[in-house]
């Protein structure tokens, strides 16, 4: 449980509070699809629109029951996206956060895929903001310098990317290793960069998980919500003096 | 024993969380103002494009013998910048010469290390912007390189080669239509320290 489960929490957080929100699936892997939608495979996707300059967006755009949250899958192409060079689609990232803002989506979150090259790179390049959720636990604590240097050369390229902070996943309150790593990471960071709010591990996202609903959707999950909640209003801070209204995860 | 600092350096990793989070909140630019306007296309791929031509080859070879600083290919009238000798004004002239003439380079220009245009053929200051932006951070302790390109239109590429003179350290700027081959870079910088660096009295 990492950056899908909050990819979908927290887009499913701000469209619950009235912001138009597109969550885009933009890992390989397919995660959010795999999440959420059964036929995800089948849909046509955010990497289709990157290799066919042909496929307008409203054929991507899938609508849920919440009328201001609609997704995006990762598309059929997404099996023959192998990374790539960075910038090799740098032109068409851009093309689709433009056409999500011309469809009137305020907010247009983006599950990326792992690492900070390929189409994950143009991605960051291209948006106004980059959160990054980091397990708390020791090897991922220790990978840190190298996310920072990653980032510190991505913003070199797009100097208008605001860095939203860390967000500590996977918290086990009753491991020490978990905890300690918690504690380390908030004492090797500056403060304003590791949000307060903290996603614990917990067996109700695995169950939302399997019924293909964001946490909040479950009868028992109000309270896993409010831990969403807790982190959209943290954000919302953070992106209220910019204008894109534009996210991307990592 | 700690399971994380010792894999860290936390000053280092403090110091550049903080320089991340320096930046200002609001929005700072458009595309078109930090050098990434419309017509961008991307960047060119890690691979050179084309390998050095047997031809190519050739002419390095033949440039490594000869020295830069020899007679000029076509006598020109040059007006140095203050601070600059005149001899490396002649040989980076002699050197731009022969990027046409090798590489069919145009909007060659070149950088000193602080930044500052000590020669220009291009006149875009947004070329001068990325070159800047990338030369500087590939000054960063761990870039494993410093030479960078960016594909900037079908037909062509920005390369950015960093040199060191004998008293500056030196960033070249130029547009070529196919990328440059890894031997054919370290020619470059090799005749660009050449060019630049006056001759002993």
């Amino acid at each position: 449980m990492g950056k899908t489960t909050v990819s979908i929490n927290l887009a499913h957080s701000f469209a619950r509070a009235g912001v138009k929100t597109l969550l885009v699936d933009a890992d390989p892997q397919g995660s959010v699809g795999l999440s959420l939608t059964r036929q995800s495979r089948l849909l046509t996707g955010f990497y289709d629109y990157l290799a066919d300059p042909g496929i307008p967006l409203d054929r991507l755009v899938v609508s849920t029951r919440l009328e201001t949250f609609s997704l995006v899958a990762s598309g059929l192409a997404s099996d023959y996206e192998a990374g790539g060079g960075m910038g090799a689609h740098l032109a068409r990232v851009r093309a689709f956060l433009r056409s999500a803002a011309a469809h009137g989506f305020q907010l247009c979150l983006i599950d990326t895929a792992g690492g900070l090259f390929g189409v994950t790179g143009d991605v960051i390049t291209s948006s106004d903001a980059v959160l990054i959720p980091q397990q708390a636990e020791p090897l991922g604590i220790r990978s840190v310098p190298k996310l920072l240097e990653g980032l510190t050369r991505l913003q070199v390229m797009n100097p208008r990317l605001s860095v939203l902070g860390v967000c500590l996943t996977m918290v086990q309150n009753e491991l020490p290793e978990s905890t300690e790593a918690a504690v380390a990471l908030r004492g090797l960071l500056p403060p304003e960069m590791v949000f307060q709010t903290e996603i614990p591990r917990d067996g109700l996202f695995v169950r939302a998980s399997a019924r293909g609903l964001p946490i909040g959707a479950l009868e028992d999950g109000f309270g896993a919500q409010m831990v969403f909640d807790s982190l959209r209003t943290e954000i919302e801070a953070k992106l209220k003096p910019t204008s894109g209204h534009l996210a991307a995860l990592r | 024993m700690d399971p994380i600092y010792p894999w860290l350096d936390p000053i280092e990793v403090r110091r550049m969380a903080d320089r991340l989070m320096r930046i200002d909140c609001a929005p700072k630019a458009s595309f078109t103002d930090v050098g990434f306007d419309e017509g961008f296309v991307g960047f060119a791929p890690a691979t050179p494009a084309t390998p050095a031509t047997p031809a190519i080859l050739s002419a390095h070879e033949k440039i490594a013998q000869t020295p830069i600083t020899a007679a000029p290919p076509r006598a020109e009238t040059l007006e140095p910048p203050a601070g600059v000798s005149e001899p490396s004004q002649l040989g980076i002239k002699r050197f731009r010469d022969w990027m046409h003439q090798e590489f069919s380079a145009t909007e060659v220009f070149i950088l000193d290390g602080e930044g500052e245009v000590i020669f220009d053929e291009s006149g875009h200051g947004r070329l001068h912007f990325l070159a800047r932006s990338l030369a500087l951070e590939s000054r960063r302790p761990g870039w494993s390189g410093g030479h960078v390109r960016l594909k900037i239109s079908a037909d062509a590429t920005l390369e950015i080669i960093p040199a060191e003179s004998a008293h500056r350290r030196l960033v070249l700027g130029a547009v070529v239509p196919q990328a440059l081959a890894a031997a054919t870079v370290v020619t470059v910088m090799a005749a660009l320290t050449r060019a630049a660096t006056p001759p002993t009295v």
